[in-house]
Parts: C-alpha cells; structure tokens; sequence
C-alpha cells in the first residue's frame, strides 16, 4: 500500500490514537506523540486569520505513519509581505519501526513540494535526527544564540548542584560552564557586563496589542531581512490575555519603544531548570536602536518579580549586543534555524544575513514548555 | 564501459549503510540491514539522485522500501545502455 499525505481529519482519530500507542511501545516520550485531535488547540484556522495550523498525516490504507505540522505565518521579507511555513513536529514510525525508514523523507519531501518556502525552529540542537536530515537536503542552518542572566546565584548554584547527575542537566550545566559557577563570579560578570541604563524607560503591562503596536510594526519590519508579522491581532491570537505570560508596552514619555511579552515560570523538577523559578523573554519588537532600552525595561520587570534566571534567544546581532549590555551573557544554543533552498536563496548570502533574521522563542511553537 | 546498474546501486547502498557490498542481496531492506533507519534512508535518496543526476518524487521515495524495488524505480527513471 502506498503511502499518502492527506489533512488530519475527524476521522482519522483512531488511527492517529493507534499510531501514538505504537510510538509509546516503542519508548517515545508523550510530548513527541502527535495531536490526536484534527483541530489545532493552538492557532486553529479561522476565518481571516493569517497565522494558523495544519495537520498532516502519512496515511498507509487505515493507517497513519507518520504526522507533521505546518504552521502558516506572513512574514516581512526585504520589506515585502509574504506567507512563509513552519514545518514543525515531524514524527515517523520509522523511530520504532526501522520497515518506516522512508516515511520521515518522504515527509519532508512531501511537505518541501506543498510548501517550497520552508523553515524550522528549535529541534533540541545540530546533532538530532531533524537538523541531520534537513541539513543532508540541503537546507541551510543557524544556531540561534541563547542569552541568559542569573539573578539568584545561590538559587541558581544549589539547582546546578542537583541537576549535575541528572540526564537532563545540559541546559544548566552550559550556563555554569560560561559563569564559573561561582558566586561571586556570576555577580561580577553581570555587573561588568551590564551598561548604565537607559533613563526615563517604562514597561506597562497591557492586556491587548492596540493601534501602537502595528505603528510600531509599521516602522520597525523593514528594518529587519525577515521577520514574522507582529502586528496588533496577530500578537492578540499569539498572546491573548489570561495565560501565564505578561505583554508588555515600553514606552519613554509619549514614544512607544517597544514591546515584550515574558513569562515567569515557577519550574517543579523541570529537566532542565529543576526547580528555579525562570523568566522568558519570550518575544519582543523594538528597532535595533531601541533594543537596549526595551530589553532593560523587560528584564527589570522580571527582576523585581523575583526570578532566579532569565533566559532568552535572539537572533538578531543588534539584540545580541544589547542583550549583552544589558548585562546577558551567552551560552551554547540548541535552538536551531533552518531555512529551505528557496528560503534561503531569498537570504543570500545566508551566512551574513542569518545574524539579522529576526528569530526568538516565540516564534516556533510558541512559549511552550517554559 | 559503465557497471551495470544493480551493480553502481548495490555499492551505493552499501557504501552509505557501511555495510559490505556482498550483504546486499534484492531483499534487503531496512528491515533486514540494521544500519538502515530513517536518517540512513535520506542519505541513501541523497546519494543515488547524486550518483544518477536526478530526483525522485516523494511517491517514489515511499516506495524504496528494499532494493528489489530501488532497483525497479531507477530502472525506470536511468537510461541503460
């Protein structure tokens, strides 16, 4: 029997619920089985939206096996608008069952035919089956630098202790090896680091994204080689109010500077953080210029919070260096980009223009597992 | 003059799965060759696109499940001599 992609539909429930079943005998974790259900929890189509989901399915006669998502988004591109896909949670049964080796291919060959304008985010790091495969097709590959800053260094150092055994300590234990893992040393470093703030910056959290936000879009896109829509009602379906992140406007006197939306997250035996409480910077907009000033006004509200560790990935170098001034160090990325051939030929030469892509954790799946 | 093409195929597949050139029988699939998982598949589709100049459509790839039917799809798709 051939195998087909078809649209993840009602009645495909069953054999999506069977095809998890045969992936959890075979060891996989429940956060890599797919949604069962057809309809996304997360960005469901709607009318008018212009972002949304799709679900996929490899369907073998009544069989499903394998699944991916497509996440549609418009995008600013060199300044002009345009819908670019994100291929997301590909999963094959040839991880538990080496007769499906060709699904994961034939996928993403499937997939790249559907949608030539591809990218993917994330994906645990360059060494994980995902990247391999897409980087052997061609695609090209960036890591996206991760920033962090501890606050609580005694917090932080006992969570190290603890974590140090465990299989899930790389997270911690890549920061402890750029601070040292000292104390003192950890303060000393933030201190030197951080630049004198910006005067006269506020955050306010607001609970929508109004008519500010898309003037702020409208000056700040095409300053930017690619960059994900963030106007007003896309930032409303991506961050509604009631979830367990804080929207936040950054403004000096009558100016909007910019925008970020943060999370404070009190983290219980978490893999990779144990139990310190960690803030996001999930997602932000500023012009380059006002990146120091909004990153500072974001990074004080999580401050006086009382989180442990704030942590975020940019992949901007002009947010790079403010991260940086504002006190952020740098330590080793698994949250990789990777841009199909047509993708990346709109990017030439990719290898300069993939440190001015605009790239953060809210763009792939969303602040999830934070 | 040019080996034939089970010949070019069988080297190829072995060369990629790192196994010997005389395990490769027209049975062998991933099923049978423990090298042969999802990512050794790509570089196997990878590898004889290169070798022949040519790609294959995602209904083929599924397709290429041992090398009897490999074999069968490039027959179809490379001129032979």
């Amino acid at each position: 029997m051939a195998i087909a992609i078809q649209p993840h539909t009602e009645e495909r429930i069953p054999a999506v619920k069977a095809f998890n079943q045969r992936l959890a005998a075979g060891g996989i974790a429940p956060e890599f089985h797919f949604p069962e259900s057809n309809i996304p929890c997360w960005l469901p189509k709607r009318d008018g939206r212009r972002i949304y989901q799709e679900y996929y399915l490899a369907v073998d006669g009544e069989n499903v096996r394998g699944a991916f998502i497509l996440k549609f988004q418009e995008f600013s591109v060199g300044g002009e608008t345009r819908t670019i896909v994100y291929y997301h949670l590909p999963i094959s049964e040839g991880i538990v069952n080496q007769a499906y080796a060709s699904v994961g291919v034939f996928m993403l060959r499937s997939a790249t035919k559907m949608q030539p304008v591809l990218f993917a985010l994330g994906m645990g790091g360059f060494d994980r089956p995902l990247p391999t495969m897409l980087k052997a097709m061609g695609w090209s590959l960036s890591a996206v630098p991760f920033y962090f800053r501890v606050h609580h260094p005694a917090a932080f150092l006992r969570q190290i202790a603890g974590l140090r055994q465990s299989a899930g300590r790389r997270a911690l234990a890549g920061i402890a090896s750029v601070t040292g893992t000292g104390w003192l040393g950890i303060k000393a470093l933030h201190w030197l680091r951080t630049k004198r703030s910006v005067p006269g910056v506020e955050a306010s959290a607001v609970a929508s994204f109004g008519s500010w936000a898309d003037e702020l879009w409208r000056q700040c896109s095409p300053l930017y080689p690619l960059i994900a829509d963030r106007r007003g009602d896309t930032l409303n379906v991506l961050y509604p109010p009631g979830k367990n992140f804080a929207s936040l406007r950054i403004t000096r006197g009558s100016e909007t500077l910019g925008w970020a939306v943060v999370l404070d997250t009190q983290m219980r035996h978490n893999k990779y953080f144990g139990n310190l409480r960690v803030g996001t910077l999930a997602d932000c907009l500023a012009s380059p210029e006002n990146a120091p000033a909004v990153l500072q006004a974001a990074t004080r509200v999580l401050e006086e919070r009382g989180v442990d560790l704030i942590i975020a990935n940019h992949s901007h170098a002009a947010w790079g260096d403010a991260f940086q001034s504002a006190g952020y160090l740098q330590g080793p990325s698994n949250f990789i980009f990777a841009a199909s051939k047509p993708l990346a030929e709109k990017l030439t030469p990719f290898e300069t223009t993939r440190n001015l892509v605009y790239f953060m954790r809210g763009d792939g799946d969303g602040p999830v597992n934070l | 003059m040019a080996a034939p093409l089970s010949d070019r195929v069988r080297r190829i597949v072995a060369d990629v799965l790192d196994v010997s050139v005389a395990s490769i029988s027209p049975d062998s699939s991933p099923e049978t060759v423990d090298t042969w998982d999802s990512v050794h598949h790509l570089n196997l589709v990878l590898a004889l696109e290169q070798e022949f100049g040519l790609q294959f459509e995602p209904e083929e790839i599924d397709q290429m499940k041992d090398m009897q039917r490999i074999l069968a799809i490039l027959g179809s798709k490379v001129p032979q001599g």
